[in-house]
C-alpha cells in the first residue's frame, strides 16, 4: 500500500473542506432521507376545527388554502381521511393513541384517555432517544398531554405564546388534578366560578388586562381560547413556534396543537372581508338531532370561519417558508392534519353534535415525507388512528400490537378500499360503561353508514354514497340491501366487540 | 403589645369564623354538586377528591383572609366601632360582603362579560353594606340575633378545620410530589 505524502495529504484535506461546503448550501430536501442510519424528525401540526370541507386544496369554493396547496405539491394528501372523533378530547386522543373513541374513552368533553391505557401513547412509543416536545393550545387536548406527561420531555403549556392568560393550573404544575380544579372549576367561565374571593379579583384583573392590551390588527377583539382565559394574536402564536421548531434538537418528534381555526372566528383585520362573493353553499335540511340555528346566520358563521382559515393558512404558510429557508426541516416528516371538523349546515353551528356529518368528521392530512419533491393523491378512506402506526413505522420505531390502525397509503400502507373506518361520538355516556347513547359512521369504499343509538325509542341507520352524494343529501337506507346489509353486520359486531371493554 | 389587646377572644374570633366558612365553603360545595354529576362521567372518585382537596384548601386561604381583613378593621377603628361589637357587626358585614360577591359571581359568568354597572356601583354598595352593618348590629334584637346564629354556626368550625388541615396537606403533597 501506497504511503500517503503531504501532498496526497493536503488534497484528501481539500476535497474534504470542498465536500464539506458544497453541503452547507445545498438545500436541505435535496438531501434529506439519503442518511438511513440517521432518525428522522416528526413534525405534527394539528388545527384544531379545521374541516377539509371548507379547504380549496380539498375543491372548496373559496380559495382558503393557497399555503396548504403550495405545501400539497411536496407531500402525500389524503382526500378521503376522517378523524375518529368529532370534539377535540376523543379526536385528539385518536391521533395519539392511535385508538379509537370507543377504546381509548376519551369521549366526555374535558375527557381523558382510560387510566390502563394511558401508557399506549406516540411519545412513549417514539423512546428516549427522541427529543419529544408537545404543546396543546387547546386546554381539553393539554388534558391528555398530562396524562402522557412521563413520557414527554417537554410540555410548552396553553397559554405559551399568548398575550394575556389567568391560567392557574398549568402555573402550578399542569397536573390533570390541578387543572380540574382551578381552571375547570373554581376559576371556570361560563359558570360561576366555585371560588368566590379569588375569581373575582381574578377576573377584573383579567379583564383590565385585556383592555389594555393593543389589539388594532383584530377588530372584532383577540382571539381567545373558548372559555379559557387566554388571549392570542396569530402572528405571535407562529413566531412562538417558529422559534420553538428552532431551538429543537434533533431527532425529535413535535406534536404542535394549534387553536384556530376554532370558533370563535376571529381572523385578524387583513382577513376579515377577504371573500366578498355572494355564494352561498347547497342548503341542507335540520337534523331531529340537531339543533335550529338559521341558515342566514350560518352562512354569516361560515364566511368568518373561512377568513380564519385564510388567516390560519398564510401563518402556516409564513412559518414553513422561515423553517425551510433556514434549512431547519431536512430529514423530517411533516404532518398536517385536524382533530375534528366543523359543521355549519343543518341548523347546527361548531361540533359538539351528535351528528357525524362529513364537515365535522372529514379533516386534512397531509404528510411531507423525507426528501418528497412531487405530491401523491391518496382517495382510499384512511383514519385518524392510522397516523399512530404510519409515523412509527417511517421512523423505524416498534408498532404495537395494539395498534388498531394500519399504516397509511403512501406511509408504509397500500390504497385499500375496502378497509372499514370508524367515527364515534359518545359523551353522553360514562367513560367506564358500555355506550349506550351514541353515534358512530362506519366508512367503507364509498359508503358511509351512520348509526343513531339511544337518542330514540328506535335506532337509526343513514346510508350515503359519497361518490355520487358528496353533500349527504340522500338518504339510502335502505334502498340498498345489499350493501347496507353487509356494513349494518360489520358496524354492530364492531361496536359489541369496543363495548366488552368498559374499565377506566 | 396594646395592639394585640384589640384583637378579640377566640371564641368571638370562632363565631365570625364559622359564618364566613359557611358562605366561602358553602358556596364552592353547591358548585362542587352541581358539577360533580359530569365529573362521575370520566374521573375516578380519587381524581374527583384530589380536585375538592385543592378546592378546600383554596377556600381555607379565603376564609382566612376574609377574617384577616375583619381583624384588621377591628385593630384599626376605634373599641366602640368593631371591637366591642365585633361578632354582631363582624357577621353582618361578612354576610353582605360575601353575598354581594355571590351576586357577583352570577353576573360575571364569563371573564369578557365585564359587569360595568355592578363594578362601577361597587363604592355606592360598599357604603350600603357598611351602612346595613352598622345598623343591624346597633339594634338589639338583631345584634343578638347574629350573635346567636354565629355561635350555633361554629359547630360547622369542627367539620371544615379538619377537612381544611387534610384538603391543604394532601394540596401540598400533590404539588410537590
Amino acid at each position: 500500500m501506497r504511503e500517503i505524502n503531504r501532498r496526497d495529504f493536503l488534497k484528501l484535506a481539500s476535497m474534504g473542506a470542498g465536500a464539506a461546503a458544497i453541503t452547507r448550501f445545498i438545500p436541505g430536501t435535496w438531501l434529506s432521507g439519503q442518511s438511513e442510519s440517521v432518525l428522522p424528525n416528526v413534525l405534527i401540526f394539528v388545527f384544531d376545527a379545521m374541516s377539509a370541507r371548507n379547504l380549496s386544496l380539498y375543491g372548496y369554493h373559496r380559495h382558503t388554502t393557497p399555503n396548504l396547496e403550495r405545501f400539497a405539491e411536496r407531500a402525500i394528501v389524503y382526500h378521503q381521511h376522517r378523524s375518529a372523533g368529532n370534539f377535540t378530547s376523543p379526536g385528539t386522543a385518536s391521533l395519539l393513541t392511535g385508538m379509537y373513541p370507543w377504546t381509548h374513552r376519551a369521549i366526555n368533553q374535558a375527557g381523558l384517555v382510560a387510566r390502563r391505557l394511558q401508557d399506549r401513547n406516540i411519545f412513549r412509543l417514539f423512546g428516549r432517544e427522541y427529543h419529544r416536545l408537545a404543546y396543546a393550545q387547546n386546554v381539553w387536548a393539554d388534558f391528555i398531554l398530562g396524562q402522557f406527561k412521563a413520557e414527554i420531555d417537554r410540555i410548552l403549556p396553553p397559554h405559551a405564546f399568548s398575550l394575556v392568560d389567568s391560567m392557574i393550573g398549568a402555573r402550578l404544575g399542569g397536573s390533570p388534578a390541578v387543572y380540574r380544579a382551578f381552571d375547570e372549576f373554581l376559576f371556570k367561565d361560563g359558570t360561576p366560578p366555585a371560588s368566590l374571593v379569588f375569581s373575582l379579583v381574578d377576573r377584573v384583573q383579567t379583564h383590565r388586562r385585556v383592555a389594555r392590551t393593543p389589539s388594532k390588527d383584530y377588530y372584532e377583539g383577540l382571539p381567545r381560547v373558548g372559555d379559557y382565559p387566554i388571549f392570542f394574536k396569530l402572528r405571535d402564536v407562529y413566531d412562538g413556534l417558529i422559534e420553538t421548531i428552532e431551538a429543537l434538537t434533533a431527532p425529535y418528534l413535535a406534536y404542535l396543537h394549534l387553536w384556530s381555526p376554532h370558533d370563535p372566528y376571529k381572523p385578524s383585520n387583513v382577513f376579515i372581508g377577504v371573500f366578498t362573493d355572494h355564494w352561498r353553499p347547497a342548503i341542507k335540511p335540520n337534523h331531529r338531532l340537531g339543533t335550529d340555528i338559521p341558515n342566514g346566520r350560518l352562512i354569516g358563521k361560515r364566511k368568518n370561519y373561512d377568513e380564519l382559515i385564510a388567516n390560519v393558512d398564510a401563518e402556516f404558510g409564513r412559518l414553513m417558508d422561515e423553517l425551510v429557508g433556514k434549512g431547519l426541516l431536512q430529514n423530517t416528516y411533516i404532518v398536517v392534519t385536524s382533530d375534528h371538523g366543523e359543521l355549519l349546515e343543518r341548523g347546527v353551528e361548531g361540533h359538539i353534535t351528535p351528528l357525524l356529518y362529513e364537515p365535522v368528521t372529514q379533516v386534512p392530512l397531509l404528510i411531507s415525507t423525507l426528501g418528497q419533491q412531487k405530491r401523491q393523491d391518496v382517495h382510499s378512506p384512511t383514519n385518524s388512528i392510522q397516523l399512530l402506526p404510519s409515523l412509527l413505522h417511517a421512523a423505524g420505531r416498534t408498532v404495537p400490537e395494539w395498534s388498531a390502525g394500519e399504516y397509511l397509503p403512501g406511509m408504509g400502507g397500500e390504497e385499500d378500499y375496502e378497509r372499514s373506518t370508524f367515527a364515534v361520538e359518545a359523551k353522553d355516556n360514562r367513560a367506564y360503561s358500555p355506550l349506550k347513547k351514541a353515534t358512530v359512521a362506519m366508512y367503507k369504499g364509498t359508503y358511509k353508514l351512520i348509526y343513531y343509538i339511544g337518542y330514540e325509542k328506535e335506532d337509526a341507520f343513514e346510508l350515503y354514497d359519497l361518490e355520487n352524494d358528496y353533500e349527504e343529501l340522500t338518504d339510502l337506507y335502505p334502498a340498498r340491501p345489499a350493501v347496507l346489509k353487509s356494513m349494518q353486520a360489520e358496524l354492530l359486531e364492531a361496536f359489541e366487540t369496543a363495548n366488552k371493554m368498559t374499565t377506566l | 403589645l396594646a395592639i394585640f389587646s384589640r384583637i378579640p377572644r377566640w371564641e368571638k374570633i370562632a363565631s365570625v369564623y364559622a359564618v364566613i366558612v359557611l358562605m366561602i365553603y358553602g358556596w364552592t360545595i353547591l358548585w362542587f354538586f352541581w358539577k360533580l354529576p359530569s365529573w362521575l362521567y370520566f374521573l375516578t372518585v380519587w381524581e374527583i377528591l384530589s380536585a375538592l382537596s385543592f378546592s378546600l384548601a383554596t377556600n381555607f386561604v379565603e376564609s382566612l383572609l376574609v377574617l384577616s381583613a375583619l381583624l384588621l378593621a377591628c385593630i384599626i377603628l376605634p373599641r366602640k366601632w368593631f371591637y366591642d361589637v365585633f361578632v354582631a357587626r363582624g357577621c353582618a358585614l361578612a354576610i353582605s360582603s360575601l353575598g354581594y360577591m355571590m351576586l357577583l359571581a352570577n353576573q360575571f359568568q364569563l371573564k369578557m362579560d365585564y359587569p360595568g354597572v355592578w363594578l362601577a356601583w361597587t363604592p355606592a354598595v360598599l357604603a350600603i353594606i357598611v351602612l346595613i352593618s352598622v345598623i343591624v348590629s346597633s339594634v338589639p334584637f338583631m345584634r343578638k340575633a347574629l350573635e346567636a346564629l354565629a355561635d350555633r354556626l361554629t359547630v360547622f368550625l369542627f367539620i371544615s378545620l379538619p377537612l381544611s388541615v387534610f384538603a391543604v396537606i394532601s394540596a401540598a403533597f400533590q404539588l410537590l410530589s
